[in-house]
């Protein structure tokens, strides 16, 4: 029996179209894994059904009555229960409290404490045995937080239960234990969506596969039908187009170590890096969205105090332990966020390129103004920013060329390493080659080395020399000349020799 | 889980340091107040830390809920100006209607700040700011200096003995148990029902994270707007004790006790960003400080050095209970590793 359907689901957030024409079917007792790249519409599905957004056009029928949550406590009302990627638990309470929040049984005048609690650790035995539910959640590991998240929307006895990318926080046997819960639920009659960018976890646990890509739908493949080939939905995530888009430029890399990093380990995010960045080279870093790329960029920066590991610039030992440090080697960070990390918004694009230098030793006491005027208005000649003037706020300005800024702060600077952190983000196609052409450049023409994080795959195909997968915080394979595909990039990044291995 | 490990937890939690600093306090005021253990100088300190307790504990859950009063002191100016002008001097009933003219005028009180914070989402510090005055104002209307009416009976709030004609076997108690204590109690029991209630829970689920919460159905406006509403019920209380014990209102008394309910609150342990901490430590907290002036008072400080030494010894036991903390957050943590 059909649980829900949703039928023709279009969706846009500004100018970006997240939906086009999506459509999801749900039957009772089976669950129903969804896959696509990052961007590709998922958790936007998810959010429509449940209310969180609402769609522009189509239609969801729930048990065969069109419905239209406007929020996802109205969902949950009618038995939609959705664990949600950014985890919805009250820190300052107790797991339990959490689990029976807004669903609060009474016995008299107070609050029926003991059955609460009880209930709570029958939920909470099924997926992880010794979790000690009168724990604060601000006690609790990531992968435990996870699991009480779960707990919690198991506890609302729903009958559309939607699991998004559950099993990012969570370890092997966790995910056994998730997946034996969802087998029972699923016995009990609950229809499950489940995504999740691990495909071996997909092909053990669902029973159909919708595969999204740009926003639609590109396969539905039936398990109970058609065979489970993973290279075949690797295909459908990628799709055919998009490939060899950009026009690789030739370089030759130099045989001199820029930088070496030993054994570089940083809480449960990095676990033992290793790489070497050639002089003139541009090392890509892909994989799936959050596996420790924006924690290794960061480090690298000296933003984690608690690194550890050896680093080596031009055969000298350095320390990492603070962004100064890593500033005056001249290893230069263009962050991810810029809003956030990159700039000062509301101030002048004037403020913005010129402050690094304010941070240098031997700066004269008063701000030579004028100089400093100069040599903002060469790097906005340079980069070619589109402004007014140098006075204009930095917010003021597109995102292309805010990003621009943000390389542009550094220009004056000598650089060793420069360090990108998805730097086209958000940015439009022009400014986007405008950007990269100016990097490449610089590699060409001053033997600059950088290491890119690029979350679009075309990029990291099209401008690096060497790409390294990062997978848990570990870099689990380097890919050279010809492997450099997409294919190769996803199959790796999604780990399918783990699943074939199985 | 030995006894060891237990009295390791129970070492490294952070409220035993306020524990001990209490106890130190304690100690000091005992050993520099001559008769501190006298029946009558522990009615008089209870007499004197009661206002302040009282509004430690209100604010306590305003601050939990993810909010902040900055009206408690001139709210019970207000108060103490209503119930003395309410009542008539010499009609005994009068005093019945002043506590349910009062009590609603509380409320009211309670009510506005919770539209401010919760519906209107401005930010607490300014809603109760400019409310703080708002309330002056009406104080400073109704009294614009100290004085008013009290009934005969009022006084029983602060010493039952007072009382002419009151029952022998009543003075008996007032004299074990002051009513200072007991309003003090009442409100421990006032927190002890709504700490068992989805009042209580929600107070610390929207004061933690009120988005969470929101999206999990509750109501976070209400809650807010219910918190505000208990804190002005310990406010009520503590109007009660000041006119029983001073038979005047006056619009200028509470302004000084704003800033410091707020810091005996922090001293307590309740986290200023909300949803952190007990309702109970609040109390030890405004012991705490209210010792502290029991020190400087009896160690023959010169005036003019009393409130200096006041702010440094806060400050010495809040850094001192800090570092406690830290340090044996990470013996435990430590010997987790090993």
């Amino acid at each position: 029996m059909t649980v829900l359907e949703a039928t023709g689901i279009r969706k846009h957030f500004g100018g970006v179209v997240a939906l086009s024409n999506a459509n999801l079917t749900c039957r009772q007792g089976s669950i129903t894994g969804l896959l696509g790249a990052n961007g590709s519409g998922k958790s936007t599905m998810s959010k429509i059904i449940t209310g969180v957004y609402s769609a522009d056009a189509g239609e969801i029928r729930y048990n065969g009555t069109p419905v239209r949550y406007r929020n996802p406590n109205e969902a949950r009302k009618n038995g939609i229960a959705m664990v949600f990627q950014n985890l919805s638990l009250v820190a300052d309470l107790t797991v339990w409290q959490n689990i029976v929040l807004g669903a609060e049984k009474k016995k008299g005048l107070f609050l029926n404490n003991r059955a609460a609690i009880a209930l709570s650790r029958e939920i909470v035995d099924q997926l992880l045995p010794g979790l000690d539910v009168r724990k604060m959640v601000h006690e609790l590991n990531p992968g435990e937080m996870q699991i009480a998240e779960i707990a919690k929307a198991i506890s609302e006895d729903p009958k559309l239960l939607i699991l998004d990318e559950p099993t990012a926080a969570l370890e092997h046997a966790q995910v056994k234990s998730l997946f034996d819960t969802m087998r029972a639920l699923v016995d009990k009659g609950v229809a499950i969506v489940f995504t999740s960018h691990r495909l071996w976890e997909v092909m053990e646990i669902c029973d159909d596969v919708v595969i999204f890509r740009n926003g639609a739908n590109v396969a539905n493949v039936d398990f109970s039908k058609d065979v489970k080939d993973p290279e075949k939905i690797v295909d459908y995530i990628t799709g055919e187009a998009g490939k060899a888009k950009i026009e690789k430029s030739r370089r030759t890399v130099g045989d001199d170590i820029v930088l070496r990093v030993n054994n570089l380990n940083y809480g449960r995010f990095l676990k033992n890096i290793d790489f070497e960045l050639k002089r003139g080279e541009i090392l890509g870093i892909g994989g799936l969205a959050g596996q420790g790329q924006r924690e290794l960029m960061l480090a690298l920066a000296g933003n984690y105090p608690g690194v550890t590991c050896d680093v080596e610039l031009n055969g000298k030992k350095i320390k990492l332990n603070r962004p100064a440090n890593a500033i005056r080697n001249s290893i230069l960070l263009v962050p991810g966020d810029r809003q956030l990390e990159g700039l000062f918004l509301g101030h002048s694009v004037f403020t913005n390129i010129i402050f690094p230098r304010l941070g240098l030793r031997r700066q004269p006491l008063f701000t030579p103004e004028k100089k400093y005027r100069q040599e903002s208005q060469k790097v906005v000649d340079v980069l070619s920013i589109v402004t007014h003037n140098l006075d204009m706020p930095v917010n003021s300005l597109s995102g292309g060329n805010q990003q621009k800024v943000v390389v542009g702060k550094w220009l004056p600077f000598h650089t060793n390493v420069l360090l990108l952190a998805d730097p086209a983000k958000g940015v439009d196609v022009g400014a986007k080659r405008d950007l990269y052409e100016y990097i490449v450049g610089q590699v060409k023409e001053n033997k600059m080395s950088v290491i890119l994080y690029a979350s679009d795959n075309e990029e990291l195909i099209g401008y690096c020399d060497r790409l390294m997968i990062m997978y848990e915080g570990q870099i689990v394979a380097a890919l050279e000349g010809e492997e450099i595909n997409d294919d190769t990039i996803v199959a790796t990044s999604m780990r399918v020799d783990i699943g074939r291995g199985k | 889980m030995n006894n060891d490990s237990a009295l390791k937890r129970l070492v490294s939690n952070p409220d035993f340091s306020r524990l001990l600093i209490l106890i130190l306090m304690f100690a000091l005021t005992a050993v520099l107040q001559r008769n501190f253990f006298a029946m009558k100088s522990i009615v008089r300190n209870i007499n004197s830390f009661t206002p302040l307790i009282l509004l430690t504990m209100g604010q306590a859950v305003v601050i939990l809920s993810g909010g902040l009063d900055l009206s408690v002191g001139t709210a019970l100016s207000l108060m103490t100006c209503v119930l003395t002008s309410v009542m008539k001097e010499g009609a005994p009933i009068t005093g019945f209607y002043a506590l349910g003219v009062t009590f609603a005028v509380a409320m009211a009180i309670g009510m506005i700040n919770g539209i401010g914070i919760g519906y209107l989402r401005i930010p607490p510090v300014i809603v109760t700011f400019a409310t703080s005055f708002i309330w002056l104002g009406i104080a400073l209307f109704l009294r614009p200096t100290p004085g008013g009416q009290t009934v005969e009976w009022f006084q029983a709030f602060y010493k039952i003995r007072n009382v002419e004609g009151s029952p022998p076997f009543l003075d008996a108690l007032g004299e074990i148990v002051p009513p200072a204590l007991i309003l003090v109690l009442i409100g421990c029991l006032l927190w002890w029902v709504v700490s068992r209630t989805k009042t209580g829970r929600y107070i610390y689920a929207v004061g933690s994270n009120s988005q969470s919460a929101y999206e999990t159905g509750i109501n976070t406006d209400w809650v807010q707007m219910r918190a505000c509403m208990i804190n002005s019920v310990f406010i009520f209380l503590a109007a009660l004790f000041f006119v029983g014990q001073n038979r005047s209102g006056d619009a200028r008394m509470g302004d000084p006790l704003t800033l410091k309910a707020i810091a005996a609150a922090v001293v307590g342990g309740i986290a200023l960003t909300g949803g952190r901490g007990s309702v109970y430590f609040a109390l030890i907290g405004a012991l705490i400080f209210s010792f502290v002036s029991k020190i400087i008072f009896f160690a023959n400080i010169p005036n003019a050095y009393q409130t200096l030494f006041g702010g440094v010894i806060v400050i010495v036991a809040i850094a001192g209970s800090q570092i406690y903390t830290l340090s044996s957050r990470r013996t435990v943590e430590e010997s987790k590793l090993t």
